[in-house]
């Protein structure tokens, strides 16, 4: 192939291009994937975020090369990957079982991918004890997977992935099979592990937290497709559909009617009367007086006195969180809302039947393309 | 630990009292339960042990002129198991060759068929074992299929096959390939080849069950960490089916080596095994102790070769345990 041609199209690490993957054929045909365009730079923390079922793990799949693309280009480093196994790609995968060989010892697992690669004994064993060190299983490395903990089997997958060195580590949901503090620490772990050896991650997940803390950007997908792509804060504030608000965090949908349509933005009226802003999607110019969805976070709303409030609720139950209380409320016109209050001690929750008067943060209502 | 028993809950409170043995007189009873197995245990001992220690007592007993044993104490039957002596002169031992021979054929030939049975049982065991689920029962039953119809009347097939005008030759001859039939019959090339057909099943069956409980993720990191197909085989797969290999190596190896219907009928008189010439002995030979002495003979080079392959082979293979 022509160097220059080839390298002209180097943008990442991975350059995914109309890609298409289809399972069966005819009536039974199956698209787990639609279209996928995705580049993914050097050294990212990039997360796959999805119900399952979304195509995430085929994407990741076809990235490491167990699955084909039925269409579309895939590139690594500016090579075009698509059509080789793979065993021919500088892509390792951590699995979601961790796929630990059960017949050799910690060590032996982690120095296999250098073995195949043709690594001298001397640069296996080396590499091996590098990684051991890495990963704080310098003790246990003469153990078989089943004589070791969940964390600690997670561990030396990570160990045995990163050891070859990959241009890319592929994580196929690797901390869902650990409980909640351990997936905490593992977090942290992951984060690190990445900062040190600058290795490109690709992390699929349909823990919406852990996709928010940990990535540099996020592609949340579903049904195959890719809904909207972009860094965490991006995702969580301004949701592109109906979807993603509903998918990532917790949201209130508001059904209301547009009062006048002012540029980028349209002003709703609210449930009582009052008037508020709520920032449209490009392109969008709803008709005044028609219904719009409108999303705004739980915890995005206050409490106010009566005189300033712009909603009145009625308070029908308190769920409580530790580090804050989740209020259902009703507005006046019978539509649900969740307030999330942060809890402290001079703010006993409201009772039932209460009535409360609610303020909106500024900016914090977005119309929904529908 | 200690619940409040609701004492309207009589069900609850039983579930809840500590088990036999804590109570007084409960080691007792437990001490006693292995009685209720006395049926089975007794079936066992008369019909496995019994007739095994009537072999071991022929084997020690002076052969009757019309078959059947006399009871006198002898060890000549043990003796000729392994040394004749001459004609003429019974003070000359020289070691029974031909009982030699026909010992070291039955182990080489076992060990070929097990062998052969391996490579030929490896790839029809991952056909199976790769198909989707809801097929593999047909694959499987395809399987056993042969074992519905008589061992003797495949075997009868199987020299139909490679009899000098049977159906390989005619096909060859009729093509040109050759000018003469190929000798197959009455070699240990049939005798091979029958009993690797008879016993293949055996080597099947426990290599699929190893390949379904296979992780097959485990496949799939190895290429992912850049083995080859070739190196995937060898680190991830095989030992992953090793006991399968090892039930499969004995459930082929031990009947193979007592063969007796497939070297009569492909192997003619001139590739005896171990089987044929006991039941020689108990027929025309008319040399029950000899023929007692072959069996127990066999009985223990079988135990001996089952314990020395699963002392080598069965070791190392991820059972350590801390």
């Amino acid at each position: 192939m022509d160097a220059r041609v080839q390298d002209a199209g180097i943008r990442g690490e991975i350059d995914i291009a109309g890609v298409n993957k289809v399972f069966g054929q005819g009536a039974a045909a199956f698209h787990a994937l639609t279209d996928i365009d995705l580049t993914i730079a050097t050294g990212e923390f990039f997360t796959l975020l999805g119900p399952s079922g979304c195509g995430k793990t085929t994407l990741l799949r076809v990235i490491a090369g167990f699955e084909q693309p039925t269409s579309g280009s895939l590139r690594i480093n500016g090579a075009e990957v698509a059509g080789l196994g793979p065993n021919r790609r500088p892509v390792n995968t951590v699995f979601q079982s961790y796929a630990l060989f059960p017949h050799m010892t910690v060590a032996q697992n982690i120095g296999f991918g250098l073995k195949m690669l043709g690594k001298s004994k001397r640069e296996v064993e080396a590499t091996t004890a590098d990684m051991l060190r890495l990963v704080q299983m310098e003790a246990l490395a003469e153990r078989r997977p089943a004589e070791i903990s969940g964390g600690q089997q997670q561990r030396v997958a990570l160990a045995r992935a990163l050891a070859p060195r990959p241009r890319v580590l592929l994580l196929d949901e690797p901390l869902s099979a650990l409980d909640l503090k351990l997936r905490k620490e593992m977090q942290g772990e992951l984060k690190r592990l990445q900062a040190e050896t600058g290795i490109t991650f690709v992390f699929v997940t349909h823990d919406q937290e852990e996709a928010l803390t940990m990535s540099d950007r996020v592609a949340v997908m579903s049904a195959g497709r890719i809904l909207q792509m972009g860094a965490p804060t991006e995702i969580y504030n301004a949701p592109v559909n109906r979807f993603v608000a509903d998918f990532i965090g917790e949201t209130n949908f508001l059904v209301l009617p547009v009062a006048s349509v002012n540029g980028a933005t349209a002003t709703l009226t609210l449930p009582g009367g009052k008037p508020a802003t709520a920032r449209l999607p490009d392109g969008m110019r709803p008709a005044t007086g028609a219904d719009v969805t409108a999303v705004i976070r739980p915890e995005q709303a206050a409490i106010t006195g009566p005189e300033e409030a712009e909603l009145t609720a009625t308070v029908d139950g308190a769920v409580f969180f530790g580090t804050d209380t989740h209020l259902q409320l009703t507005l006046t016109d019978g539509q649900p809302f969740v307030l999330r209050r942060q809890n402290r001690p001079d703010q006993p929750p409201p009772a039932t039947g209460e009535k409360l008067g609610l303020s909106l943060a500024p900016g914090a209502l977005r119309v929904l393309e529908d | 630990m200690v619940a409040p028993v609701d004492p309207a809950d009589p069900a609850g409170a039983a579930a809840d009292a500590p088990p036999d043995v804590a109570r007084p007189g409960g080691w007792a009873a437990h001490r006693w339960k292995w009685l209720l197995c006395a049926p089975a245990l007794t079936v066992l001992i008369l019909a496995a042990s019994g007739p095994l220690l009537i072999v071991v007592v022929y084997s020690f007993l002076t052969p009757g002129t019309l078959g059947g044993v006399t009871w006198e104490f002898s060890t000549d039957a043990w003796f000729r198991v392994f040394f004749r002596r001459d004609i003429f002169d019974p003070d000359v031992v020289t070691w029974n060759t031909s009982h030699l021979a026909i010992f070291w054929r039955s182990i080489s030939l076992s060990l070929q068929t097990t062998l052969l049975c391996a490579i030929l049982g490896f790839p029809t065991a991952w056909f199976i074992a790769t198909r989707p689920p809801h097929t593999r029962t047909i694959w499987l039953f395809l399987i056993t299929i042969p074992f519905w119809t008589n061992l003797l009347i495949r075997t009868f097939a199987i020299q139909e096959m490679i009899r000098n005008n049977g159906t390989i030759n005619t096909l060859l001859q009729g093509l040109g390939l050759i000018d003469g039939p190929i000798q197959m019959m009455f070699t240990d090339f049939a005798v091979l080849v029958g009993m690797a057909y008879v016993f293949l099943p055996l080597m099947v069956l426990p290599l699929y069950a190893a390949m379904d409980k296979m992780d097959f993720r485990l496949v799939e990191a190895g290429y992912d960490l850049y083995a080859s197909r070739l190196m995937v085989l060898w680190h991830v797969i095989l030992p992953q089916v090793k006991p399968g290999f090892i039930a499969g190596s004995i459930l082929v190896f031990i009947p193979a080596i007592g063969a007796y219907v497939t070297p009569r009928v492909l192997g003619g008189g001139r590739t005896m095994m171990l089987g044929n010439l006991i039941a020689l002995q108990f027929g025309q030979g008319r040399n029950w102790p000899l023929g007692a002495a072959l069996a127990m003979l066999m009985l223990i080079v079988v135990v001996g070769a089952l314990i020395f392959y699963l002392r080598t082979v069965g070791r190392n293979d991820g059972e350590r345990r801390v």
